[in-house]
């Protein structure tokens, strides 16, 4: 076994190209384990904890340069796989240059080039986010910040400062928006309409948006806000002039408020905007006090199906009832519950959007109990390792633990499929549950990927004669690049159970484990 | 922000490619900007360079 590292001076690549790049090189023959990555005082402590340092890298490699460090079964084959990692990144130049178009290096030579722009959407290192942000501020413009890891001092100057000048700032860690039927990173492609939604919760975002698209209405705006906005110390910023935006806009006939249950003074502060309001608004606080949302005159709902159904009740005029709307999945639990063996007991929730994991523990917490979790979910028990289960166990995958240096688990499932085949191999799994998140940017087939996984799984339990039930919902629109009704099909066709909603999906398994 | 909603949505787009290239195949104004690190990620050397301004 050698290990060989290779440094291209002043060569600079995004994080989720190099992170792609990095896979494919450790998808070649010989090659054990392999990282590129830019040379960063972080990123070498990274390849020290991955068995890929060396001396060479340590004094060579400076935060502008690129690191190709491979480990493989010999010479030859490393070096075979740094030259593939080198053609790779030349292609990407050659492309670059090739479609010919002007391609700047700051914000200010950008602006100058396209004026008029009135978003800037940010998914550089955390560090370096307050420096462009204040200049993009100062120049009039909207911004997104997908970035994580900005302090929470450099949010709220961002924020204030953008509040001075009546520009919206979603963010930091957002991950979804859709702005005037542009989805903005991980949004879905969602028909245009009368509901508005701002949302401090990204997949509850997708969630509601797509649901509304899926009963035949559109989204007016989709604002994020990042999921500390509401917090006291931001103080909902980014809420209230969103919430404040929707209700003025002449095209928002319905409100939609999504959030986790922010501190007690921000929850003043938006139920007492949407307390003057004649629009009718929705507010599903995940978990949260409903009798304080309708006493505030809102209608509270108490999933995210709720949330979207209600929107579409109102916007079409009607009563909102959310009775019936999570439907009750007795009659099909008790039918599949003969499948499962006298040792299969428990849920194994392998999650990807962290507001859909949080969703499931707030509506198993009664019914299936100890849950063990990666989530701050007080209702719930913290999981010792987050890479073994135990009893029921519910997994957000796209949490910091598994994200370190990796890419999100809706862009690459690789470490969740292996847990689906962990998860297998033990005869007390009765379920695994798994949510496939579609649309822009996300990974381009993950019904398919997921299929790889429960095939392997299926075929070990069946060697010791278990059945494991899956059950997955699917987050998406037909409209999307994956097309909703085609995963859907992909997976029935399987044998995989595929619910309408996540709500739906962990109501089911409510009744089967309860 | 309700000169935002009535406007048409041009992105100028830092850091991640792919995000502006699914906005390019979806036809939404967008310009990428190649962004690296200033001062070579020099901290010391960004620092200075700020005072300068």
């Amino acid at each position: 076994m050698v290990l060989k590292s290779y440094i291209s001076k002043n060569t600079f690549r995004d994080s989720v190209y190099l992170m792609r790049l990095s896979n494919t090189v450790r998808n070649f023959d010989g090659v054990i384990e392999a990282e590129v990555i830019i040379g960063t005082d972080h990123n070498k402590k990274f390849l020290q904890s991955g068995g890929l340092w060396s001396e060479e890298v340590e004094k060579g490699a400076g935060s502008n340069d690129l690191i190709i460090a491979v480990k493989a079964e010999n010479e030859e084959k490393a070096e075979k796989a740094i030259q593939s990692a080198l053609d790779e990144l030349n292609k990407s130049v050659e492309r670059e240059n090739l479609l010919g178009e002007f391609v700047p290096r700051t914000f200010e030579t950008a602006l100058k080039n396209f004026p008029g722009a009135n978003m800037a959407l940010i998914s550089i290192p955390g560090r370096y986010v307050e420096r462009e942000v204040h200049q993009i501020l100062d120049a009039g413009l909207n911004v997104m910040i997908f970035s994580d890891n900005v302090t929470l001092e450099t949010e709220i100057s961002l924020k204030k400062k953008a509040e001075e000048k009546g520009l919206l700032v979603m963010g930091p860690d957002c991950g979804t928006a859709i702005i005037n039927g542009v989805p903005l990173a991980f949004a879905n492609e969602v028909k245009q309409g009368e509901i508005g939604i701002v949302a401090a919760a990204g997949t509850g975002l997708q969630e509601v948006s797509t649901l509304i698209n899926n009963l035949g209405e559109g989204i007016s705006q989709g604002i994020g806000t990042g999921g500390r906005d509401v917090k006291e110390a931001v103080g909902g910023i980014s809420m209230l002039m969103g919430l404040k935006a929707l209700l003025e806009d002449d095209q928002t006939k319905v409100v939609v408020i999504v959030s986790k249950p922010p501190d007690a003074a921000v929850t003043e502060k938006v139920l007492a905007v949407a307390e003057k309001s004649d629009k009718p608004i929705v507010v599903n606080f995940l978990g949260g006090d409903l009798e304080q949302v309708r006493s505030a005159g809102c209608i509270p709902a108490a999933t995210l199906k709720e949330a979207a159904y209600l929107a579409v009740s109102l916007s079409r005029g009607k009563q909102a009832e959310t009775e019936g709307v999570v439907k009750d999945y007795s009659d099909l639990a008790a039918k599949v519950k003969n499948k499962l063996t006298e040792k299969q007991k428990y849920l194994r929730a392998l999650y990807s959007g962290g507001t859909l994991a949080y969703e499931a523990l707030i509506m198993l917490q009664d019914q299936v109990k100890p849950i063990y979790t990666n989530l701050s979910y007080k209702q719930a028990e913290k999981i010792a390792d987050v890479y073994k289960s135990v009893k029921h166990t519910v997994i957000d995958f796209g949490e910091d633990e598994f994200t370190q240096g990796r890419l999100h688990p809706m862009i690459d499932p690789a470490l969740r499929n292996s847990r689906i085949i962990n998860e297998a191999k033990d005869p007390e799994t009765a379920v695994i549950m798994l949510d496939l998140v579609l649309g822009y940017n996300a990974h381009p087939d993950p019904a398919g990927s997921a299929l790889e996984a429960i095939h392997e799984a299926q075929s070990i339990a069946a060697k010791e004669n278990r059945q494991i039930i899956f059950v997955t919902s699917v987050c998406g629109t037909d409209a999307d690049p994956q097309q909703r009704d085609k995963q859907v099909a992909k997976l029935e066709k399987a044998g995989v159970l595929v619910f309408p909603s996540n709500a739906d999906a962990v109501s089911f398994i409510g009744a089967l484990l309860s | 922000m309700e000169k935002l909603f009535r406007s048409e949505l041009k992105i100028i787009n830092m850091g991640l490619e792919g995000f502006a290239e699914t906005l390019k195949e979806r036809e939404t104004p967008v310009m990428h900007v190649r962004w690296q690190p200033p001062a070579m990620g020099n901290d010391d050397l960004l620092s200075l360079l700020d005072k300068l301004k």
